[in-house]
């Protein structure tokens, strides 16, 4: 298809480059058949740099061709082919609206928030979601958590599958057939633990080397459709002095990521903290900005920035590539992540779960 | 196994990571596999090898499920909770104190924070199944001498109760290692240092700092903030560490500052947004300004109470949820 591809276009030392255009090598068609030894002597390059310039294009312009499959699709096609990707599900209607269809699958997206803003309680959530089978509109699959700070309780993580189980019951009530319930029978507490894979890391180089090992732990366990990093900051917050490290870092693991994310048909999501942010013009104090640095902003494909307003739980999608920046309120019940109107059930239900504690008398 | 040098993999690339000088795991994963493979000279596909074998060495275990963690199987350290001697205030924790992360207890001053310290190391040295980790405290005093005084009424208290359980000559003071640091050097040295010898001479299952303000809010000047939130960061590394190494709560008080805004005065806890990232649960204690009536058995017949109140912030596993109490000779009690 394409022996017009110029040389200059590779990735090779510039001083190659000028010695191969000084010997009027231009494009690929003129490097063809061409021995290594042949190309030295034409172009004054040594014999091993020469070979080197011969792989380095064999191998670019082989890559090339592979992915030019890849390249024959048009943006119809990508688009058809993004709008049959399912979303994972939050269990708060207006998040998932705010998002599209939920958290979405191939994609990186970010929470970031205050602390007890509810990201883990969020982290938790779309866990246990990822696992609801597909005829009660989940993806039934399952989950890499990668625990960072050690707040993966398990406790409320049962709380949360609970009212989950509960939920699919009550849809299995209004529309009851056959194969509602078979899932049904399916679907326990055990079940739903075993499909999350839990990692403990307590420092940055434990994180990378989970992260190395990821595609070949998806490649085993095809079920995987979500991985959960909960922090990304932490490990990168204490006592970490080299910043270009860290940098470093953090661009090469969002790299590994995002291909994951797109090679296994994944959904990524990291949570990230909030660090103040002095404005520079002048007194004008201080606002909130997310941690890790202004390039770790370009590493993610969504941004979701949960915070308070009042004494209300607000999502702010701030950085989509689809959908438009807005804001929804959502609540943290017992249940985990909900709207917050509620249906009455539900508010029944946590009124009795609150009254003893919240209006105790005073003798 | 802690370097790359004793890994099992073939004797090639041993020796060229050995020649560039690759001498620890962190280097290894670090560096991108191009630049790994222009420094050793190995293959890419070389690399790779050496790349996951480090890794599964960094990880260790395989990954469990959430089944296994919740039923306390695998090699992880399974949660312990530390009771806090008060039913009420148990059951709003469900259970106590985690053996996780950093527990925070904040609170304007004379709200109890101290107090609620003081009970936590005794019942830290009951047996498990009364809610304690069996075992002893060490508490970090930063502000004033440690109230010795208070502990010895307080005690006195605690051994009505579980005479039963501890055996009648015993001494919950004996337990307490108390340790007075002034500034953040001697703090640092304290948990860096001596707190590892503490623990390996003696059992200790619980780490109180009484206060983490004191130190870091006097000393530094406005634009050393920074430095403030290096050294807390520090510090606060060091005790996960003693933390998780053991499996123990670490519990930190931290005081209040005031935060004007549009509705008025609002009490925030101190130390900013730096110490807020770091600590995994929050719990706030406030005065009210209702009163109940003590009936004691001391001489004075009736003292009135302050009732105060206990406030989860934010908690992983918690709901945020209220719980009055009372403070009175034995300690603080919940009042229903």
């Amino acid at each position: 298809m394409d022996g017009q591809r110029e040389l200059c276009t590779f990735p090779l030392a510039p001083n190659h480059k000028m010695k191969l255009s000084a010997a009027g090598f231009l494009t690929i068609q003129d490097l063809k058949g061409i021995e290594p030894a042949q190309l030295g002597k034409d172009t004054g390059l040594s014999l091993e740099d020469s070979e080197g310039v011969l792989n380095t294009v064999n191998v670019a312009d082989k890559m090339h061709w592979k992915s030019g499959a890849r390249c024959g699709l048009s943006a119809l096609d990508l688009l058809q082919e993004e709008q049959s990707l399912p979303g994972i599900i939050t269990f708060s209607e207006k998040v998932d609206q705010m998002l599209g269809v939920g958290v979405q699958l191939c994609k990186v997206t970010e929470l970031c928030g205050e602390p007890g803003v509810g990201k883990t309680q969020f982290c938790l959530q779309l866990a246990v979601d990822i696992q609801i089978p597909t005829v009660f509109g989940g993806l039934h699959g399952e989950a890499v958590y990668i625990d960072t700070e050690g707040s993966f309780i398990t406790e409320r993580l049962a709380d949360i599958i609970a009212a989950t189980i509960r939920h699919c019951e009550h849809i299995a009530q209004m529309e009851p057939n056959e194969e509602l319930l078979e899932h049904l029978k399916s679907l326990t507490m055990q079940h739903m633990l075993t499909g999350i894979h839990y990692y403990r890391c307590y420092n940055y180089v434990q994180l990378l080397a989970i992260v190395h090992l990821l595609p070949a732990f998806l490649k085993n366990h095809p079920k995987v459709k979500l991985v959960i990093i909960d922090s990304l900051a932490a490990p990168f917050h204490h006592d970490f002095e080299d910043f270009s490290l860290r940098t470093r870092i953090l661009t090469s693991m969002a790299q590994s990521l995002v291909k994951m994310a797109a090679e296994f048909k994944i959904s990524v999501v990291l949570t990230n903290k909030m660090t103040t942010k002095l404005n520079s013009s002048g007194d004008n104090g201080a606002h909130l900005v997310p941690a890790l640095g202004e390039s770790w902003g370009h590493a993610c494909t969504i941004r979701v920035n949960l915070h308070w307003e009042g004494d209300q739980r607000r999502a702010w999608l701030c950085k989509s590539p689809s959908q438009a920046e807005t804001t929804v309120p959502y609540q943290i019940t017992t249940g985990g992540i909900r709207d917050i109107i509620m249906e009455e059930r539900n508010q029944a239900q946590n009124a009795e779960d609150e009254t003893p504690v919240k209006q105790q008398k005073l003798s | 196994m802690s370097r790359p040098t004793q890994l099992d993999l073939i004797p090639r690339i041993l020796s060229a990571i050995n020649r560039a000088h690759l001498d620890s795991f962190e280097s290894i994963l670090t560096l991108s596999n191009a630049d790994i493979s222009r420094i050793t000279g190995l293959s890419l596909s070389e690399v790779q090898t050496l790349k996951t074998k480090v890794a599964e060495n960094v990880v260790g275990v395989t990954s469990m499920t959430a089944l296994d963690l919740h039923q306390g199987k695998g090699d992880l350290m399974q949660i312990c909770k530390l009771s806090t001697g008060c039913a009420q205030i148990d059951e709003a924790l469900r259970g106590g104190i985690l053996s996780r992360g950093i527990t925070e207890i904040t609170g304007e001053s004379a709200s109890g924070k101290t107090q609620l310290c003081l009970q936590l190391a005794l019942t830290v040295q009951l047996p498990q199944a009364n809610g304690g980790l069996q075992g002893g405290v060490a508490y970090i005093c930063t502000e004033d001498a440690f109230p010795s005084k208070r502990l010895q009424q307080m005690t006195q208290g605690f051994m009505k109760v579980h005479r039963q359980t501890m055996g009648s000559d015993y001494r919950p003071g004996n337990k307490i290692f108390i340790e007075h640091v002034a500034d953040y050097d001697m703090l640092l040295t304290c948990v860096n240092l001596r707190l590892p010898l503490l623990f390996a001479s003696t059992c200790v299952r619980l780490i109180i700092v009484d206060s983490v303000t004191a130190v870091f809010r006097g000393e530094y000047a406005g634009h050393e903030i920074y430095k403030r939130s290096k050294h807390l960061s520090s510090l606060v590394s060091q005790l996960l560490a003693l933390g998780s190494q053991h499996n123990i709560p670490v519990v930190c008080i931290n005081q209040v500052s005031s935060s004007m805004n549009k509705t008025g005065r609002q009490l925030i806890p101190a130390l900013g947004l730096a110490w807020s990232n770091m600590i995994m649960t929050r719990i706030m204690l406030s005065r009210t300004n209702q009163t109940i009536a003590l009936h004691d058995s001391g001489i004075d017949g009736r003292i009135e109470a302050t009732v105060r109140q206990l406030e989860v912030i934010f908690a992983p596993h918690l709901t945020n949820v209220t719980v009055p109490y009372i403070i009175d000779r034995d300690g603080i009690k919940g009042i229903t």
